[in-house]
């Protein structure tokens, strides 16, 4: 039976009037890579912010490891290593001190934290204020990482860095994973998230819309298809059985199709061909279908 | 851990503490040294000033034959207030809305480290900071007057440290909850510098007129009275828990606050 590490009740808060999420309910389980996928402003910072005890409910709960987000975050910090979205340093300081600090609060982690700077490739000797945007966020993973703790909570943990950089935190994460290493980590890139995560919720205008399992997803093979048809497409192609948000301009179309391969594709040949392309639709299109949710992403 | 938070907050403010200290410092210099000159024609120049502005700077009248007249009135009874407010009022900006708005602060509560205790770590360090600027003045004072043999007896500055250091607590707590409730750091210093201001003009008010004579009791600057302190060179009690009382409940009233809000920049 899976426990739950991060567990939310009807979770809300309200910026005014505004929305920033409202009524979520989520689950994430012991030793499993959760991935919280929604468009900028979708609510996903503040659940996190909510969860880490940064902000305060107007209704419901959230419980990390058994703990009150709110009323217990001191001893929620202990258990969880928390990446912000924008991470902000004392510029003054070098990256060294700034591991020695964090190590002081309990004692552990110092030699941990250099040796993930050194697979981040990033010189901890220099002030901060020297730093980029990409080398403050290795050191935010390397604070965030460094005390190795049961559960991580990231928000955006790519932004700024590098594909070389991305690939070696993917490393670190799975390695931390094969150790029991929860996470829960927010994007809205999609191929991080198809990378990374056992299970994914998706989040829009502070709802969440549902959670699944990537593999699931996966399993939907939804497809996206475009075609240029030298002259006319077929008849009637749009009310083939698994053909979705079918469109037509002139003699090229586009849809989504799940089923058999062999039976559209049997079906696109009747009329003769310019040019065809079939790909994988993004987990969220999969997602949103699954859901049978429109596609559109107004805030 | 709190040795931890107290370094940092050292290690971000002793720059700022030590050019801080030089200008007190300096500035002492030049108005001690002023002295012997200005001594010659301190008579004349005092008669011709209006009363009201004596009440202005806190004193009854521009008397300047003493030292202790003209150091109150040249540096201790406005521009040294001023001086060091300014300080109190930046440092406390920093401790919520400044570190708030510079993302800092979700940052330092990201770790096991309970929000009043790191308030109170900066709160004792800004306390630290007022009680060294207020020795570093009456040391330097004493030493330069000294030095310049202008002084006759100093038993009064040391009785003055207590009500000065009680006045910039009370500024520093109501700087610090205005730090705790606002976003902005401009905000909450405009607010601080605000009522400072407000403290002041009542005072003056009270003194000057003599129907709203009442609300210099509201006022922190009542409690301040340099020359008195310096003259009668006795420990004026009242003076000093009044100010010091405003200062802990606007601090608890911080803390409070503190508590309860949502920390995002």
């Amino acid at each position: 039976m899976p426990t739950n590490v991060i567990s939310t009740e009807s979770l809300t808060k309200y910026y005014g009037k505004v929305v920033g999420v409202e009524g979520l309910n989520m689950e994430v389980q012991q030793g499993e890579l959760f991935g919280f996928l929604g468009p900028n402003g979708a609510g996903k910072t503040t659940t996190i912010r909510l969860v880490m005890g940064m902000l305060k409910p107007n209704r419901g709960r959230a419980s990390v490891l058994g703990l009150d987000a709110w009323r217990q975050s001191v001893e929620v910090k202990r258990l969880v290593g928390y990446l912000p979205g924008e991470p902000a340093f004392y510029p003054r300081m070098t990256g060294e001190e700034m591991v020695r600090f964090v190590a002081s609060f309990d004692g552990n982690g110092e030699d941990s934290g250099r040796e993930l700077a050194g697979r981040l490739e990033l010189d901890i000797g220099r002030r901060i204020e020297g730093y980029s945007r990409g080398m403050k966020q290795k050191l935010a993973i390397v604070l965030a990482l460094m005390k190795r703790p049961p559960l991580l909570i990231m928000d955006e943990p790519t932004n700024g860095l590098d594909p070389i950089t991305q690939h070696v935190l993917y490393e670190i994460l799975r390695e931390l994973r094969e150790g029991g290493t929860t996470l829960l980590f927010s994007s809205h890139n999609l191929p991080e998230v198809e990378r990374l995560a056992d299970r994914v919720g998706i989040i829009r205008q502070g709802h969440l819309v549902g959670t699944e399992r990537i593999e699931d997803l996966r399993n939907m093979r939804l497809r996206n298809v475009e075609v240029i048809y030298a002259d006319e497409p077929p008849d009637r192609l749009d009310k083939l059985a698994g053909v979705i948000d079918f469109e037509r301009a002139g003699n090229r179309v586009q849809l989504k199709f799940k089923g058999d391969l062999n039976v559209l594709l049997a079906e696109l040949t009747r009329n003769e061909l310019l040019d065809l392309s079939i790909g994988h639709a993004s987990l969220e299109d999969v997602f949103l279908e699954f859901y049978n949710l429109e596609g559109d992403e107004q805030q | 851990m709190i040795r931890s938070l107290a370094a940092k907050t050292l290690r971000e403010r002793w720059r700022m503490a030590a050019i801080f200290v030089g200008v007190i410092v300096a500035y002492t210099l030049l108005v001690v040294a002023i002295y012997p000159s200005i001594g010659k024609v301190k008579t004349d120049y005092a008669k011709n000033i209006p009363k009201a502005f004596a009440k202005f700077f806190g004193v009854s009248s521009f008397n300047l034959t003493t030292f202790n007249n003209y150091v109150t009135l040249q540096f201790l009874s406005l521009m040294w207030v001023i001086l060091v407010a300014a300080f109190v009022i930046a440092m406390a900006r920093r401790m919520v809305a400044g570190e708030l708005k510079e993302g800092t602060l979700e940052f330092l509560l990201s770790q096991p480290v309970q929000r009043w205790k790191l308030l109170s770590v900066q709160a004792a360090l800004l306390l630290a900071t007022i009680v060294g600027f207020v020795l570093v003045t009456v040391g330097s004072i004493v030493a330069f007057a000294a030095a310049f043999n202008v002084g006759s007896t100093y038993g009064g500055y040391v009785v003055f440290i207590l009500p000065a250091c009680a006045l910039f607590i009370a500024i520093a707590g109501y700087s610090i909850l205005f730090s705790a409730m606002f976003r902005d750091p401009g905000r909450a210093a405009m607010a601080a510098a605000g009522l400072t201001l407000v403290f002041y003009l009542m005072n003056f008010a009270a003194s000057y007129w003599k129907s709203v004579e009442f609300m210099g009791w509201f006022s922190i600057f009542k409690y301040y009275q340099p020359l008195d302190f310096i003259q009668k060179a006795s420990l004026p009690v009242r003076d000093v828990l009044v100010p010091c009382a405003l200062g802990l409940v606007s601090f608890a009233a911080a803390l409070w606050v503190f508590q309860r809000r949502d920390v995002a920049p």
